[in-house]
């Protein structure tokens, strides 16, 4: 289990300046910092020591570990959670030592609300500065960009094996019709999106906390638990792969890896559903978070960035201009991986209110039981 | 002769109990394990306790109000028409009881024949236990390839097909296939140090004196196998009614017993104070079947 890993206080390298910005939040975590101070001050461009990346599986380029290992001899430790949830207990539950984080939007905006997050010193993100498109700066999430970096954006829809599958459906509701018909769907293993979805095929919104709408989404769903093949956020796309499974709930980055390996489509929904934005944070307790600025402003520069899209296939918030000529040169006139305005404009952020939370986690705790 | 033997017996334990028996040992070389049960044991149940009389503010935040509102809300699942938290404890007691059974029912003739007729003894034990020395996940996940339909063996046999109409992956069937594997060594090995002991002599004497063998197993072996069984049985059931991973693998994770509630509530729905409520239903309900248990065993105790 892969996503247990759990470290307790380790020696912590400070930084080797402090931006006054950072100062409170390095403060409330004052006492963390009190213990070992093993490692000499460093500065970000040679920061050295171990990164220590928890993150989504299969959510970084394995070249690109290798070349900033090579590029800062920083080694970077890998842990991996699969839903958002997780990570939030993990930081919440006391675990310390992660480095960065990659948490979704509506996540993003609950740690820095739980003062979980540190703030980002910009003046080692020069790459971040210059080569991000300015619209993903100051999001709803993070108004003033004061914890967060954009890692990458992408949408909720479904895929398909347009080899087993005759249909071509386009809306939810030919989803819901196709999973009872074949019986050979999967889905992430993760309520705001399957209970969104539904939402929307409803005609409701994707963030709905009205008790009512929700009996809908639920009778719906109950109706269609006979027929799921398995609920798995990190291998749901391998079992269609392997043709355990001809349809799934999930994310358009995993959509196109798909369909690079069998005959796949992936689908935005007709009706709407999701579109989320992933942040680069860097937690309270973190051990060398040089390190982990580090990582952040060597992945936007152009060509690392072009490698990283190539591999996820999820949109990168850098300027279009600077990709061209990079490894995601071939996928920005992609419509999965940059979907059109027209399409971004029919989906919604997470934005689960706390009693729409409660009330979708019983429908998810029914669903899953019955 | 009978009831000089009992008294002697209950004389001697009653020895033990004074700590004539053996060798003294001083009682402070207790400390280590006793510190640890009370760190890693009671203070975090107490934790959890005191959890569950709290309520969630905000995002996910535990205040620690001393509501019974947790508990009331599991009584109206529990005792009123609409009972989801019922229904999954239900489905986790069968689990631990079926599993149980099963691992009994396939662990004794096993564990019968290396304490009784086998050569190798020690190897075949060896064998029982080899499987604990890979990771509990592994050997869970090495079911996934071995109840694929396309599992090479399967296709060698030519009964890929039947196995496929049998569909046995991400279903039930599979989880209880996985606990029944994984399980079994904890079984196997109370069992075998119970029958180990026994003096054969005695079934042979059953059977020269006229009884059946089946009759000479259910008088003399079963028995003085018990102690055995019933060691096998609590080591089996008691991680069963948390087991979580298992239906997560097997399952497709669409299966859901209590361990999986649980942790759902943690680290999911963000919501501490019920999935601690949850646990200590469970953890209230095993203490009640173990006190039975232990009082239903002193009366055995008596009687033998």
């Amino acid at each position: 289990m892969s996503d247990e890993i759990t470290i307790w206080e380790q020696p912590v390298s400070r930084r080797g300046f402090v931006a006054g910005a950072t100062a409170a939040a390095l403060a409330a975590a004052g006492l963390g910092r009190l213990g070992g101070d093993a490692f000499a001050a460093t500065g970000a461009a040679n920061a050295g020591g171990t990164l220590f990346y928890y993150n989504w599986a299969q959510y970084v380029n394995p070249k690109t570990y290798a070349a900033f290992e090579k590029a800062t001899g920083i080694k970077v430790k890998k842990g991996f959670y699969d839903s958002n949830e997780t990570l939030h207990a993990k930081l919440k539950g006391g675990a310390r030592g992660y480095d960065l984080v990659c948490p979704t939007g509506y996540m993003t905006k609950v740690l820095i609300a739980e003062k979980r997050l540190q703030a980002l010193d910009w003046s080692q993100l020069k790459n971040v500065t210059k080569n991000v498109d300015p619209k993903f700066h100051n999001t709803a999430d993070d108004p003033k960009s004061t914890y967060s970096v954009v890692k990458d954006w992408g949408t909720t829809g479904f895929m398909y094996r347009t080899d087993k599958i005759k249909e071509r459906p386009t809306s939810w509701k030919e989803f819901v019709a196709l999973t009872k018909k074949y019986s050979k769907t999967v889905m992430v293993d993760s309520s705001p999106e399957v209970v969104g979805s539904i939402a929307t095929m409803l005609g409701y919104s994707y963030n709905t906390d009205n008790q009512e709408e929700l009996d809908e989404v639920k009778k719906v769903l109950l109706d269609l638990k006979p027929h799921i093949v398995a609920l798995h956020s990190s291998n749901y796309d391998t079992l269609i792969a392997k043709g355990k499974a001809w349809m799934g709930l999930g994310w358009n980055g995993d959509g196109l890896a798909l369909a690079a390996k069998v005959p796949a489509q992936y689908v935005v929904a007709k009706e709407g559903g999701e579109i989320w934005i992933d942040y680069y944070n860097i937690p309270e307790g973190a051990s060398n978070p040089d390190a982990a600025h580090a990582w952040i402003d060597f992945v936007y520069q152009p060509k690392i960035n072009g490698l990283e899209t190539s591999y996820t296939y999820y949109g990168s918030p850098l300027k279009r201009s600077l990709l061209k000529g990079t490894a995601a040169g071939k996928l920005l006139t992609d419509k999965v991986v940059f979907p059109p305005a027209a399409t971004v404009k029919k989906l919604e952020t997470n934005q689960v209110t706390a009693k729409g939370t409660r009330l979708r986690e019983r429908i998810w705790t029914e669903f899953k039981a019955s | 002769m009978a009831s000089t033997e009992a008294e002697a017996t209950e004389h001697r334990r009653g020895d033990t109990r004074a700590g004539a028996g053996g060798p003294r040992y001083p009682g402070w070389l207790a400390l280590p394990a006793v510190t640890w049960y009370l760190l890693f044991f009671l203070v975090p149940l107490g934790f959890i306790a005191v959890t569950s009389f709290g309520e969630v503010v905000g995002f996910s935040d535990v205040a620690y109000t001393w509501t019974l509102d947790n508990y009331r809300y599991l009584w109206d699942d529990f005792f009123g028409d609409f009972h989801l938290y019922r229904d999954i404890y239900f489905e986790t007691f069968k689990l631990s009881v079926i599993g149980t059974l099963s691992t009994l029912v396939i662990g004794f003739p096993l564990a019968y024949y290396i304490a009784r007729y086998a050569k190798h003894k020690t190897l075949l034990l060896l064998l029982v236990i080899v499987p604990f020395w890979t990771s509990f996940l592994i050997r869970a996940y090495a079911w996934l390839i071995i109840l694929d339909p396309e599992f090479p063996v399967f296709r060698a046999l030519g009964i890929s097909g039947f196995v496929e109409s049998h569909e046995l992956l991400f279903t039930p069937k599979a989880v209880y296939i996985g606990v029944a594997y994984n399980y079994l060594p904890l079984m196997v090995l109370p069992l075998y140090a119970a029958l180990e002991r026994i003096d054969w002599s005695l079934v042979e004497a059953a059977q020269d004196l006229g009884d059946p063998p089946w009759r000479a197993f259910r008088r003399i072996t079963l028995p003085l196998a018990l102690p055995g069984v019933l060691a096998g049985s609590l080591l089996v059931f008691i991680p069963l009614t948390g087991e979580y991973i298992i239906p997560v693998i097997l399952g497709g994770n669409k299966t859901f017993y209590a361990g999986n509630l649980i942790a759902q509530q943690f680290l999911e729905s963000r919501d501490w104070p019920l999935g601690s409520a949850l646990a200590m239903v469970v953890i209230g309900a095993l203490t009640i079947a173990l006190l039975v248990y232990a009082r239903a065993l002193g009366r055995q105790e008596q009687h033998s």
